[in-house]
């Protein structure tokens, strides 16, 4: 029996050999302020930057690297700049030498995107976080030849964005007008928007409660008033949703309700909102291990990681992380590490907090240049430990 | 129990690889998508539809696989849903046609070419009433296809039929040869347009040229005025004339080039002797200039610095305060969101004497009110992403205290801003400017903002003078907005603009208006701003680019005249007093120009350079890496801010007596 638990063990040691003789993971991430991208290396037990790629094209101007993707066959990484003259640029880089390949304009600041395995289309966000509180819009790219298909209207300020599972259905959701859309990725439309904003349905009863009678719309001026332009704008969302996950499994998206201090979880067949999950302050970003059992969730105002279980909807953790501004989140394949991106404030550097997932604490540091932001999961290699 | 540990190991590594290694039902690298027809050629206008579907490895079409198609250029040529192509422009394009499939999609690229309408007319346009033998036009000839666009991509062959009488070039010019008729022909693709000319004997028998001076310095401009005259003396008004120089420079080793221009205006760079000459066709006449040295040169003495020498310094002003003293703010960049106040009373002796951290990376614009009194800075890249202005209390430049913080609309980063008469003008994200009213500092409130309306317009810069906004917008160069003046109704509470001027580089950065009191007339200053080699953050950098002079003195025709260029640097910030200006040029220093008179040509060239002096700091942020970012005169002295090494005060020494030879750098 004995020699039947050591042959287990010698498969399992053959099957997972990687995480035994050391496994190196790899992630992506921008530098907002500094215009960088640094490669992150961690071997189980150091973080550090073994890359820095200098970005965009005005030397003297903040051009702030946003979302960051890498492809599914991973050979090639994308970039969004938000600042541009004034459009922001998606880039194109080569995994293998971190050289630009090609670049296309976008919209106004152009943020988180994915690429879908099942369409090989980009679906970009153009967040516009600084534009007038208008619809903005999702771009669709076509990776190979940079070009941009089309750009579909959808909500105020979209910012989190992630295709589902199956690659059919691409999810944003609009921070200002507090919507979550999903647009199908083949016919690149939307399909359905759902409001998210918990008191909408009250603030439409308190309007109902307006006595009419006691205003004198005659007077009132109009067409000064701009309803066509502000019409979806009379209020901002509470909600203020700033990220949107599919589940890997369940056909479920759990949304960052960053005003509310809670994460959403919506049915996707039901189409309606299932649970909620009372958060720090300031979910920003959620990822969700692709095991499927955990849900790590960057509060941004308290400066900390939330890792949730998500079938009993409990927090395991929340991890301190090493500056006060949590940013965005990337997780290992084997969901045992989060990568989290945390910003800093004024001359600090940017910073990458490795979290095992296992032991819920911060296994190491890499310092990166400011304003550390987007990030995103490149590879796992063996080690040569 | 060996045995039995063998049996069990071979079906575990069995399943275990084959795990790894199940292949899927069929395989998708054999299959793709066949699009009917093969190749699409349309006209413009048309519509057809295409089929495009999945097959096998044997052209044998697979069922229930969805195709999408999408056009790379939807605004020359549109697909819908199910394959019907629109063509809207010619050319050539492209369609992506996906089948997608969440293991592998497959993809294919469509070619569809739009035939160019076929060309429908020629036509040679704007042609003198008389056109005078042995002279020389410039032919005006329009191309239009079918679509009745003009067409600039086909190739015109010109010919006249009596070549004796008048024939043509390349260039399209009509060389008139002897009185005469003759027809001159234009072709494209077989469709001609025709021109009956007749030439008329040239009346003219003298060249009279006159000018406004017999001779002056490099830079001066003079002005020549030809009249053609027939035998009787008479003006023949509608002659073409040519205006053309050539020259000996004093200096041997120097070409003596200069400028002259269709209307008779000539200016020389180097010392020399120039020969002006006006033509009309065999009749011409020339005159001489003398031309002296320019001589302005002068000194500029290093009076003393205020260090920083740990992070990249920005902007700056100078200022007086309310007890009387003369202070100064700097900027940061890409550091930690610091402005420095300093007293520079005694330029030779610059003090730090207060500081202010605000949430930010960079500090990049810092300027003063009129009453000196209030402080405004920009923030860029702040950890909250709501960057804005932020409003200081300078009554005590020692103890500076914030008064308020303004972020409405300004979320996107301030780059730079300018306050005039109680209002900030303050852009918002490079896309335009928010007027801001800031008569209660502590309440600040937007009244106004002025954005273009041009596709992709940007902006860099905002300067207020006389209650005109000169606004510096890249590629829509600048843009002159009444805000007060009156000159088009304009107030901060509703901006007007009047006029624009843009140039084709597209790297308009800054404005400085200028009136010159020696001449009347009323210039822009558009600098540029380039870095044709990137900016390195930790070593030395060289910059590009130029200063335009545009005379703004006809607002509704613009006519940039004259520039001044720094061999190897690259201009950024300055300022203009009196008729002098005093340059930053980022690795070349600070540059004190002569910009008195007419401006025209080349101003460097043209040895109006007065004086200019490096800020080399061996204990700078960037040791010895002088990159200077503006310069501003005040009370006598030039303060300027350097990238690397912080704020520095320079005098120019007074101006010599005329002839006396002085030692230049």
């Amino acid at each position: 029996m004995k020699q039947i638990r050591n042959l287990f063990f010698l498969i399992t040691c053959l099957i997972f050999s990687g995480q035994l003789i050391g496994q190196d993971y790899y992630v992506y991430v921008t530098a907002e302020s500094e215009d960088e991208v640094a490669v992150i290396k961690f071997d189980g037990k150091t973080a550090r930057a073994v890359e820095t790629i200098k970005v965009g094209v005005w030397p003297a101007e903040i051009e702030g690297p946003h979302g960051i993707t890498v492809a599914p066959d991973g050979k090639h990484w994308y970039l969004t700049m938000a600042h541009g003259n004034p459009y922001g640029t998606l880039y194109k880089y080569s995994t293998e030498t971190n050289e630009v390949v090609d670049q296309t304009t976008l919209g106004l600041f152009p943020a988180t995107m994915q690429i879908s395995k099942a369409t090989g289309l980009l679906y970009c966000v153009n967040f516009n976080l600084h534009g007038d509180m208008v619809p903005s819009s999702v771009s669709v790219v076509d990776p190979e030849t940079m070009t941009e298909l089309k750009r579909i209207t959808t909500g105020a300020m979209p910012h989190g964005s992630r295709i589902s599972p199956d690659g059919m259905k691409q999810y944003s959701v609009a921070m200002m007008s507090g919507e979550l859309f999903e647009i199908d990725a083949f016919k690149l439309e939307i399909s359905r928007t759902l409001s998210l904003d918990e008191d909408e349905k009250e603030m439409h009863a308190n309007h109902q409660k307006m006595d009419h009678s006691q205003m004198d719309h005659s007077k009132m001026d109009h067409s000064k008033m701009n309803h066509q332009k502000h019409g979806m704008q009379h209020k901002h969302s509470k909600t203020k949703p700033t990220w949107v996950i599919p589940h890997p499994t369940n056909n479920k998206v759990y949304i960052a309700g960053n005003g509310i201090n809670k994460i959403l979880e919506v049915d996707l067949k039901e189409w309606k909102i299932t649970r909620k999950f009372e958060t720090g302050k300031g979910p920003y970003n959620v990822e969700i291990t692709p095991d499927g059992t955990k849900m790590v969730a960057t509060y941004k105002s308290d400066g900390a990681t939330g890792v949730w279980d998500i079938e009993k909807g409990t927090e395991l953790a929340k991890v301190q992380n090493s500056r006060k501004v949590s940013h965005g989140i990337a997780i290992s394949p084997d969901s045992r590490y989060a990568f989290v991106s945390v910003e800093g404030i004024g001359g600090e550097p940017g910073s990458v907090d490795v979290i095992d997932l296992e032991t819920l604490r911060i296994v190491d540091t890499a310092n990166i240049g400011k304003q550390a932001g987007g990030i995103v999961f490149w590879k796992m290699e063996k080690g040569h430990q | 129990m060996e045995r039995s540990l063998h049996k069990l190991a071979f079906p575990l590594l069995v399943v275990c690889l084959s795990i790894s290694t199940i292949l899927p039902a069929f395989s998708q690298d054999e299959l793709s998508i066949k699009v009917e027809p093969e190749n699409l050629v349309m006209n413009v206008g048309e519509k057809l539809k295409i089929k495009a579907y999945v097959v096998d490895k044997n052209g044998k079409r697979i069922k229930d696989r969805k195709i999408g198609y999408y056009s790379r250029k939807r605004r020359a040529v549109g697909v819908d849903s199910t394959g019907l192509v629109t063509a809207y422009a010619p050319g050539s394009y492209s369609l992506i046609i996906i089948s997608p499939d969440e293991k592998k999609y497959l993809r294919s690229d469509y070619k569809v070419e739009v035939s160019y309408p076929p060309i429908t007319k020629v036509e040679i346009q704007q042609v003198p009433n008389h056109i005078y033998a042995g002279t020389s036009i410039p032919l005006n000839i329009k191309v239009f296809d079918k679509m009745d666009m003009e067409r600039k991509d086909v190739s015109v062959e010109l010919s006249s039929a009596n070549k004796t009488i008048a024939n043509t070039d390349q260039f399209f010019n009509l060389h008139a040869r002897k009185p005469g008729k003759t027809t001159i022909t234009a072709s494209v693709e077989g469709i001609t347009g025709k021109l009956n000319v007749e030439i008329i004997e040239n009346p003219v028998v003298r060249i009279e040229l006159t000018s406004n001076a017999e001779g002056g310095r490099t830079g001066d401009v003079f002005h020549f005025t030809a009249t053609a005259l027939d035998k009787k003396g008479n003006k023949i008004e509608d002659a073409p004339i040519t205006y053309t120089y050539h020259g000996v420079a004093d200096d041997v080793s120097s070409s003596a080039s200069g400028l002259v221009k269709d209307d008779g205006r000539f200016v020389a760079d180097e010392a020399g002797r120039y020969t002006i000459t006006a033509s009309s066709g065999p009749f011409s006449a020339s005159k001489m200039l003398q031309i002296a040295p320019r001589n302005v040169k002068r000194k500029l003495d290093l009076v003393g610095k205020g260090l920083v020498n740990d992070k990249h310094t920005s902007d700056f002003w100078i200022w007086e305060g309310v007890d009387g003293k003369d202070y100064g703010v700097t900027g940061t960049w890409g550091a930690d969101g610091t402005a420095y106040f300093w007293d520079v009373t005694d330029p030779a002796n610059i003090q730090k004497i207060d500081s202010i951290q605000v949430d930010a990376r960079t500090v990049n614009d810092v300027k003063i009110s009129e009453d000196g009194k209030i402080c405004v800075i920009s923030r860029e890249g702040a950890s909250n992403r709501k960057n804005g202005i932020v409003i200081i209390d300078v009554t005590n430049p020692r103890d500076t205290k914030i008064i308020s913080t303004f972020t409405e609309n300004l979320t996107g980063g301030v780059h730079n801003l300018f306050i005039y008469q109680n209002h900030v003008y303050a852009l918002s994200a490079g896309q335009k400017y928010y007027i801001i009213n800031i008569e209660d500092p502590k309440q600040p409130r937007i009244v106004s903002k002025f954005e273009l309306d041009t596709p992709g317009h940007a902006i860099h810069d905002v300067w207020v003078e006389d209650g005109i906004a000169y606004s510096s917008n890249w590629s829509d160069g600048v843009y002159l907005v009444d805000v007060g003046n009156g000159i088009a109704g304009g107030s901060p509470e509703n901006p007007v603009a009047f006029a624009n001027y843009e140039y084709p580089s597209g790297a308009h950065h800054a404005t400085f208006p200028f009136k010159s009191k020696s001449t009347g007339k009323f210039y822009t200053v558009l600098g540029d701003e380039i870095f044709p080699y990137g900016l390195n953050l930790n070593g030395p950098n060289v910059a590009g680019g130029f200063l335009h002079f545009v005379d703004f003195t006809d607002l509704e025709n613009p006519e940039e005249i004259a520039r001044f260029e720094v061999p190897g640097a690259g201009s950024h910030n300055y300022w203009i007093e009196d008729e002098t200006l005093y340059v930053a040029f980022y690795n070349g220093g600070v540059r004190v120009v002569d910009i008195s008179g007419e401006l025209m040509g080349d101003l460097y060239k043209q040895g109006r350079e007065i004086a200019w002096i490096l800020p080399s700091a061996a204990d700078g942020y960037i040791p010895n890496s002088p990159f200077t970012w503006g310069a501003q005169l005040y009370k006598g002295h030039i303060f300027y801010s350097d990238w690397n090494s912080g704020l520095w005060a320079a005098k120019l020494e007074p101006e010599k007596p005329e002839n006396t030879k002085i030692q230049t750098k």
